[in-house]
């Protein structure tokens, strides 16, 4: 029943241990120990442990209300921990306030579902957003960007293929375009990590290929780790060096695609009475489109 | 139609129904009697008021350049009380509102505190706002100002708040996980947001107050009103009607300007 892959490293950074441990650890090693978040009585990320080194391509799957959303906030700090620790490289990322807080962030960027745009600002201006962390409040409040990160933008921007649209309104934008446009914002942030959450689930299947196309150029040509949350089981198995399966706020299988075996699939989703799940009904890839 | 056979049960509202329409009918024949209401009161009425009608035929016209100024100055000075009174309020009232957004504002007792005291202001009419100042201030504008000023911090308080209440948190999350502070994230993610719709409100409550700002002279607080209240006590009728229907003229033509603004405005 459970896979044979599953890590379980909790209480791996306690004690003194720690302090020496992390010495010889990977310097850009995303460690999460013991990662924990109640809401109320449920435990929406529960007693999560993972350690991810630096440039690899992870997909978290598992059923709608499984706490995948919630790891992402908890690494990015937008949601607090209840218990656990957060480690990137030698640096805890747990208890950061302030301005060390909003460092991280920019460090490790991150994409939403909905793209979490500004839809009345210009694409330029939403991508400029990515430097805000370096900015202070009153060059904030003006909205004053510097030519060097002005071209950075641009830059970010024509990489995403969307340089002509540089002056436009977001809102104007297709979703798939908005989306490209908060890769470009989450790029000029120049992060190490970059987190995804369902960054395709809005979107159709063209806009859904060029979106993880994107990111896995991105992860290839940058060396960024790219943590993506998916719902499509298929968009896992194409893109991501691993895969981390969470049901009810607990990791249940860490392993490849090729270990994402039906019996895993069937225990993660709990099928109740559904012979197999076919992974081409949710797919929104354009392969499974085509007569195979 | 119906594929049941066995009749309906009587309706229960049928007795709550006709009572109400008895109380209803009762009350408004007792206000009737008790304000004196007869025909005979509304037709002599109806005759005084179509002698002071007549008087709008012809309009008078004014031909010396003093009284003319004396005019313009005082719808001028109406529209400039409406102006600075609104712009007073909202300056006052912006801030005031993000205190009192709950999506902003996650001391409850502040905001509670806070809405409260904008429903307290609300409760007082422009108008006796304006009395009140007059004996504070003296007769003039000032206190027109003060009473425009002080009425819409409750009201654009309000509005705002809501306004605020009611725009996306996303994008303010969005500038939040790049690194942004929470003035910043107020200032990109939702500023844009909802600008256009505390212009716009404001705008209207400029139009309405131009509107109130004549009630305000008849009380002595400044404006047009003034003259107004003095033509119609001295009984130079023909006069009246003529300030009369330039008030109708600049509201109607603010309404229409402001509701063009805010057209534009408001375009997503």
């Amino acid at each position: 029943m459970t896979p044979a892959v599953v890590k379980n490293s909790f209480g791996r950074y306690a004690g003194v241990a720690e302090s020496l441990q992390s010495g010889g650890m990977e310097p850009n090693m995303l460690s999460l120990a013991g990662l924990s978040r109640a809401f109320g009585d449920t435990r929406a990320v529960d007693r999560v442990s993972l350690d991810i080194p630096e440039g690899q391509f992870v997909g978290v799957i598992g059923p709608s209300g499984a706490g995948k959303s919630t790891l992402l906030r908890l690494i990015n700090r937008l949601v607090e921990p209840t218990e656990g620790r957060i480690r990137f490289g030698a640096r805890d990322v747990t208890g950061l306030r302030g301005r060390a807080l909003r460092e991280w962030r920019r460090d490790c960027a991150m994409i939403f579902q909905q793209f979490n745009l500004v839809e009345r600002l210009d694409v330029l201006t939403n991508v400029l957003v990515g430097r805000i962390a370096d900015h202070g409040l009153l060059s904030s409040m003006a909205m004053r960007f510097s030519d060097a990160e002005r071209t950075l933008a641009f830059h970010a921007l024509d990489r995403l293929g969307l340089a002509h649209k540089a002056l436009e309104r977001a809102g104007n934008l297709s979703g798939g375009q908005q989306q490209r446009v908060a890769i470009a914002r989450a790029l000029v942030q120049r992060p190490r990590v970059m987190l995804a959450d369902e960054p395709i689930a809005s979107l159709d299947p063209g806009n859904a290929t060029r979106v993880m196309d994107a990111l896995r150029r991105i992860n290839r040509e940058d060396g960024l780790t790219v943590l993506v949350n998916l719902h499509t089981l298929d968009t896992a198995r194409a893109y991501c060096d691993r895969i981390v399966a969470m049901r009810a706020g607990r990791v249940m299988f860490d392993g490849t695609a090729r270990q994402l075996t039906p019996d895993v699939v069937r225990d993660l989703y709990g099928t109740d009475g559904l012979a197999e799940i076919d992974e081409a009904v949710t797919s929104t890839s354009l392969r499974r489109l085509e007569p195979a | 139609m119906s594929r049941t056979d066995h009749t309906l049960p009587p309706r229960p509202g049928r007795l709550r129904n006709r009572l109400f329409w008895i109380g209803f009918l009762a009350l408004f024949g007792w206000c009737l009697y008790d304000f004196g209401f007869s025909p005979q009161r509304i037709w002599q009425g109806l005759g005084r008021l179509g002698n002071v009608l007549s008087f709008m035929f012809p309009p008078h016209l004014w031909t010396e350049w003093v009284q003319i100024r004396e005019i313009l100055q005082g719808l001028g000075e109406t529209l400039a009380m409406a102006f600075l009174g609104t712009l007073l309020g909202a300056l006052v009232a912006f801030p005031l509102s993000f205190l009192g957004a709950r999506t902003i504002n996650r001391m409850g007792w502040l905001r509670f505190g806070l809405r409260r005291g904008f429903d307290v202001i609300r409760a007082f009419e422009t108008l006796i706002l304006a009395l009140i100042f007059i004996r504070a201030f003296g007769l003039g504008p000032l206190a027109g100002v003060l009473a425009i000023a002080v009425g819409e911090i409750g009201v654009l308080a309000k509005l705002y708040a809501e306004a605020i209440e009611n725009s996306s948190a996303r994008p303010v999350e969005g500038v939040r996980a790049a690194g942004g502070s929470v003035p910043q994230g107020i200032r990109i993610g939702l500023l844009p947001q909802v600008m256009p719709v505390l212009m716009s409100i404001t705008l209207y409550n400029f139009e309405s107050n131009v509107r109130s700002g004549t009630i305000l002279g008849i009380v002595g607080a400044g404006g047009i009103g003034f003259l107004l209240s003095d033509r119609i006590g001295a009984y130079r009728w023909d006069e009246a009607w003529s300030i009369i229907i330039l008030i109708v003229a600049m509201v109607y033509l603010i309404d229409g300007l402001s509701a063009w603004i805010r057209m534009r405005l408001i375009r997503p």
